[in-house]
């Protein structure tokens, strides 16, 4: 019932396809991660204006659904601001700002998880707000942040399969060209899954320990 | 003012004042929580404020070092005005001051909020080296000279979570200790603790006090109120309403409210009573 000569003679095209997917997951993360500290930082700060902005970007991206920033972005922003924006471009803005506004809710958060009587005890020893983030609030922050960092890198990994809706070809396009012309769906959708599963599977078991010592360190 | 056996410190009018505050007011939202207090404390001098649960006693604390911001009111420490705010003007005073001259004062909290990712060790250092730059070797002897006197050489390398309650207290009054601070400020520092944890925290306050420190103390323990106090203040809904000498506060008190808040100190202290009128004899 299975014919797996179809995985074997386009292994090829799947292979890039994996790449990248891979390409895109680390460089949406690590784009993500600066707009995440920038955005949460400007959340915590305490003027009115910036943190209204900060919320306002955040509650934008995580409330439109990823595919829908990516084909705007893709589609609608290059008429909008005539320019012309490549799919690899756009794929890499929708991603990385979708994932960076969840990462800044997660600073965010952990940031405010902190005791308030450590930034008074901070705040008592002469600690500027600078030196009480960097030395003081940040590191402990970070420690609690950890897991859910890791889930929602996770996800992000998941999600770069919807750059297939606007034709970069990372792993799902590539599965979907070939069994366009192979007629074996089945094969290769499952192999996608398998692949995920391969990957994924191992770094969510990662992140459960992680947060499991994150909580033991408490 | 009058000498505590314990607190040793230039007596008469024209002692220096290390702390002064006038007409303190605060709001919270809409709610007045301190309504305009005036206070003096004088170098070396031991002040002890009591008072009931929500009549401002933390409020007042956290105003002289600007963890609160009062509403109004004037705040000089070691002779530098760092709060300057009358009703319709006045003048503010840059935040980097504020971050200096924060430093003259030292804060023991009730909750100890030692930097848990530190160790005791780090935790003293920490003032000395990012906020006044010192070299780390330096800042490092000088951290472990006053864990020592605190009683706790043998933990400088531990986290906070292996310490006891009693001994992270007494990290807590170090790290406040390394700024070198003018005047030192604890917000009931025992009441977090178990019971037999409490004395050894209370022994090394009274160490400080005998060295000559300057201090304001929030407790509810009235007996050590007696022991370190050269003075008493009586905080009654944002306001004192009454204040002088221990024995006078606690013994001879007039102000209704305080002749109740005192009353339960009074039924145990009554049995000492004769040793406590003794000891406080020269004063009365
Ligand atoms: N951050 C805050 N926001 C609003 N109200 C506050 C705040 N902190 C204190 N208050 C109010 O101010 C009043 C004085 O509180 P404060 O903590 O100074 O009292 P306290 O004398 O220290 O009491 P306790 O003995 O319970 O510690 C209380 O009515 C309290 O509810
Ligand atoms: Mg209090």
């Amino acid at each position: 019932m299975f014919d797996f000569t179809v995985l074997t003679n386009n292994w090829p095209l799947l292979w890039d396809g994996l790449l990248m997917t891979l390409y895109f997951t680390v460089i949406t993360i690590l784009a993500g991660l600066a707009i995440g500290l920038i955005v949460g930082l400007i959340q915590l700060s305490t003027f009115r204006p910036l943190v209204l902005v900060g919320q306002l970007y955040v509650e934008f991206f995580r409330n439109i659904p990823l595919l829908v920033t990516l084909l705007w972005v893709y589609y609608a922003f290059p008429i909008f601001a005539g320019i012309n924006v490549t799919k690899f471009w756009a794929g890499f803005i929708g991603l990385s700002c979708y994932v960076g506004s969840f990462y800044a809710e997660i600073l965010r958060a952990g940031v405010q998880s902190i005791d308030q009587g450590q930034t008074d005890a901070a705040t008592a020893i002469g600690m500027s707000y600078s030196q009480r983030m960097r030395r003081i609030i940040l590191p402990q922050a970070f420690r609690r942040m950890i897991p859910p960092l890791a889930g929602q890198s996770i996800i992000q990994m998941k999600n770069t399969t919807l750059l297939s809706m606007i034709t970069v070809p990372d792993l799902l396009y590539q599965a979907s060209y070939i069994s366009s012309f192979t007629y074996r769906p089945m094969e290769v959708y499952t192999a996608v899954g398998a692949i995920f599963l391969i990957i994924l599977v191992p770094l969510t078991y990662l992140a459960r320990k992680l947060e499991k010592s994150g909580m033991m360190s408490k | 003012m009058t000498g505590n056996p314990i607190s040793p410190r230039p007596d008469g009018a024209n002692a220096r004042q290390v702390l002064q505050l006038e007409r303190i007011c605060l709001d919270f939202a809409a709610k007045r929580v301190l309504h305009g207090v005036d206070l003096k404390v004088a170098e070396g001098e031991v002040v002890v404020l009591i008072g009931a649960s929500g009549s401002g006693k933390t409020s007042l604390l956290r105003c002289i070092n600007l963890l609160n911001s009062p509403t109004s009111g004037r705040i000089v420490i070691d002779g530098e005005t760092i709060f300057d705010r009358q009703a319709g003007g006045g003048r503010e005073i840059a935040k980097q001051e504020v971050n200096r001259i924060r430093a003259k004062t030292g804060m023991v909290f009730q909750q100890f909020n030692l930097f848990p990712h530190m160790t005791a060790l780090q935790n003293v250092m920490e003032g000395p080296v990012t906020v006044k730059k010192q070299p780390a070797g330096a800042a490092r002897d000088k951290a472990m000279q006053l864990l020592k006197a605190m009683g706790l050489e043998q933990h400088g390398d531990k986290l906070p979570r292996q310490l006891s309650g009693g001994q992270q207290q007494r990290v807590a009054i170090a790290r406040a200790m390394a700024m070198q601070p003018k005047v030192m400020l604890f917000d009931e520092p025992t009441s977090a603790l178990d019971p037999e944890l409490v004395g050894e925290v209370m022994k090394a306050m009274v160490e400080l006090a005998k060295s000559g420190m300057t201090m304001v103390i929030v407790t509810h323990e009235l007996g050590f109120a007696f022991e370190i106090a050269d003075r008493i203040v009586f905080l009654d809904q944002g306001l004192i309403a009454e204040e002088g000498p221990p024995h006078k506060i606690l013994l001879h008190p007039t102000h209704e409210r305080l002749k109740s808040f005192v009353g339960r100190f009074h039924e145990s202290a009554d049995m000492l009573r004769p040793f406590l009128e003794a000891m406080h004899a020269d004063q009365a």
